[in-house]
């Protein structure tokens, strides 16, 4: 093997090229991914946040931010199903918002009940000691600048109403390319001039001896004017809709599979080309009569030799990367599994480039040592 | 059909198809003893190297046989004849194929990793052996530090790792000077008189007849004549 390793450390100028190849590659990769991995959470991140197990929503809406109002009494119907234990509304609508120094713009106005669920960012929970009012506003740190409040707490407009802004939270960033602000459904409805009964969003849990699916089914009988699905189908039909259906989605994942098979692209050629240019040593090994084996290992020690250190370099490089693009684009995120899933088929491509290329070394014209 | 040592029997080897088809060789049957060194001569495209190739178990003839070490083995698997190559025969070349990124010392020291994966102090004989030709301070340099007929020992050296029986050397002083080619020419020759080996050189190189036991002519793929010059 120390031929592998001495022709790597010998032509250092084709090392660095192979390596900055599989680096490329991987930073692309999973720059990538973590867009498209950030896109897909963000557009489902409220629905993921809640606790409930069934979502009841207008017939045909495809994503959180485009809810409709549902009929009063669907929320009692609700709660008599066998099985449901408690309810919760939620509601969004854009709404105007005016800074503490007059400037107007608009924001996704977000209300939920309390029992909706812990992670869902709602101001009147028993959350510490700094009890915040009830009716407080909470916006995330990555729009601090769009809100333009200095200082908190922030009495502010939306909607011409009067609203208290008390606090930052982290990781509700904007995605529509508004803020969202969050508050009490009970101030929500208020500010967006909802009736007290009308709500966008049912959320129901379910007692544990009961089946979801039962429950699910029995709501759909019950109420087959509107769309019941479990948290998870609405997550999906969320990140389906926002993926598939739109234009920017649609970039995204597209940019994301490209990124992808450019980046397999990139690392074949590379190694491919690193292995050609040996070849003649290669059929020299088969001259002197190397078996096969012989001659595979030095290729594959190679080629894995690049393919991890470039795949490294590559993963280093991306993770300042992405760390710096949270400022910019505050929902692109790479979830722990990202790095290994682009570095393993990087290294499989690595490894895959130098068998398709040793078989040309392996099956070289026997002739070809013999030319001067 | 006929036993020989090293040699080939009525092998005819052509490129192409059809029309298109171009004989390297027609049925030729040549014979090298054990314990000679032989010459084969040729103007360019009479076969030479095609021949080599034959006898070095890298190329099967259309039709005829090749025998070393008193093997068919033509009939072989390519595994197969990968061990005959791995036993019994060794190459050096024109432009000695040296592994560039290695010193003199791990060149001949692969040459034995390859030959005799088994054997330990692989890099202690691999020094005998430079020691032998001379290159015992240039163990550690690699070949690009090297002159051209120190290339070419450190090439002999590997390609005696192993302890090989055969010798195939492609023009193997056409790189060198007068000197230099000389001392090559003496080298392979002492690898027949002090060591038995059996050695065949494809060379244009006038010098090497003094040095040979017999002279092959080839021309057009055919044997054009044969001499016992020693």
């Amino acid at each position: 093997m120390k031929l592998a390793l001495q022709n790597i450390l010998h032509d250092r100028g084709r090392f660095s090229v192979t390596v900055f190849g599989v680096c490329f590659a991987v930073f692309l990769m999973v720059f990538q991914g973590s867009l498209l991995a950030g896109f897909l959470q963000a557009a489902s991140k409220l629905i993921d946040a809640s606790d409930s197990d069934i979502w009841i929503t207008a017939r045909g809406v495809q994503a959180f931010e485009f809810g409709t109002t549902l009929e009063s009494h669907v929320r009692e119907m609700a709660a008599g199903v066998p099985g449901v234990t408690e309810t919760g509304r939620v509601c969004m609508a854009f709404a105007v918002y005016r800074t503490p120094i007059g400037k107007q713009q608009v924001v996704a106005l977000v209300g939920a009940d309390p029992t909706v669920g812990n992670r869902f960012p709602v101001p009147d929970r028993h959350e510490s000691a700094d009890q915040l009012s009830p009716d407080a506003v909470l916006y995330d740190v990555s729009d601090r600048k769009q809100m333009e409040v200095d200082t908190l707490p922030a009495e502010v407009e939306i909607n011409r109403h009067r609203a208290n802004i008390e606090r930052e939270i982290q990781g509700y960033g904007a995605f529509l390319g508004v803020p969202f602000l969050f508050t009490s459904y009970r101030n929500a409805i208020r500010y967006m001039g909802f009736g007290s009964d009308q709500a966008m969003y049912i959320l129901l849990r379910v007692d544990k001896a009961y089946p979801v699916s039962q429950v699910q089914q029995s709501l759909k009988q019950r109420l087959p004017e509107v769309d019941v699905l479990t948290r998870d189908e609405f997550a999906h039909k969320a990140r389906m809709y926002w993926t598939i259906k739109t234009g920017a989605g649609g970039a995204i994942l597209t940019a994301a599979v490209l990124g992808f098979l450019i980046g397999l692209v990139v690392v074949s050629q590379t190694i491919y080309a690193n292995t050609m240019e040996n070849l003649e040593e290669y059929a020299t090994l088969k001259a002197l009569g190397a078996p096969q084996a012989f001659v595979a290992r030095i290729v594959l020690t190679q080629a894995l030799i690049c393919g991890v250190i470039g795949s490294v370099l590559g993963l280093l490089a991306v993770v300042p990367s992405i760390t710096y693009a949270k400022s910019l684009i505050p929902w692109i995120s790479a979830p722990w599994w990202l790095p290994g899933a682009m570095v393993a088929p990087s290294l499989a491509m690595c490894s895959l480039a130098s068998i398709v290329s040793v078989r040309s070394a392996l099956t070289v014209e026997p002739g070809r040592v013999f030319r001067a | 059909m006929p036993n020989l040592f090293l040699g080939v029997e009525g092998a005819t080897v052509s490129f192409g198809q059809e029309d298109a088809r171009v004989y390297a060789l027609r049925d030729v049957s040549l014979s090298f003893e054990p314990g000679t060194l032989s010459l084969v001569m040729g103007p360019s495209g009479s076969g030479k190297t095609t021949l080599l190739s034959m006898l070095g178990c890298l190329l099967s003839p259309d039709e005829g046989s090749v025998f070393v070490d008193g093997v068919a083995v033509n009939g072989l698997s390519e595994a197969e004849r990968t061990v005959v190559r791995q036993k019994k025969i060794s190459f050096v070349f024109q432009v000695f194929r040296l592994f560039h990124s290695l010193s003199a010392l791990d060149n001949v020291a692969l040459g034995f990793e390859i030959r005799d994966p088994a054997a330990s102090r692989r890099t202690e004989k691999a020094r005998d052996l430079l020691l032998q030709f001379g290159l015992g301070d240039k163990l550690h340099q690699e070949p690009n530090e090297l002159s051209a007929g120190e290339k070419q020992r450190v090439a002999i050296a590997r390609a005696l790792a192993g302890n090989p029986p055969i010798l195939l050397a492609d023009e193997p002083t056409a790189s060198l000077d007068a000197e230099a080619g000389r001392n090559i020419c003496q080298i392979l020759r002492s690898q027949v008189d002090e060591h038995g080996r059996t050695v065949v050189v494809v060379s244009h190189d006038p010098r090497w007849e003094k040095f040979a036991d017999r002279i092959v002519t080839l021309c057009d793929g055919c044997v054009e004549e044969e001499v016992g010059v020693l």
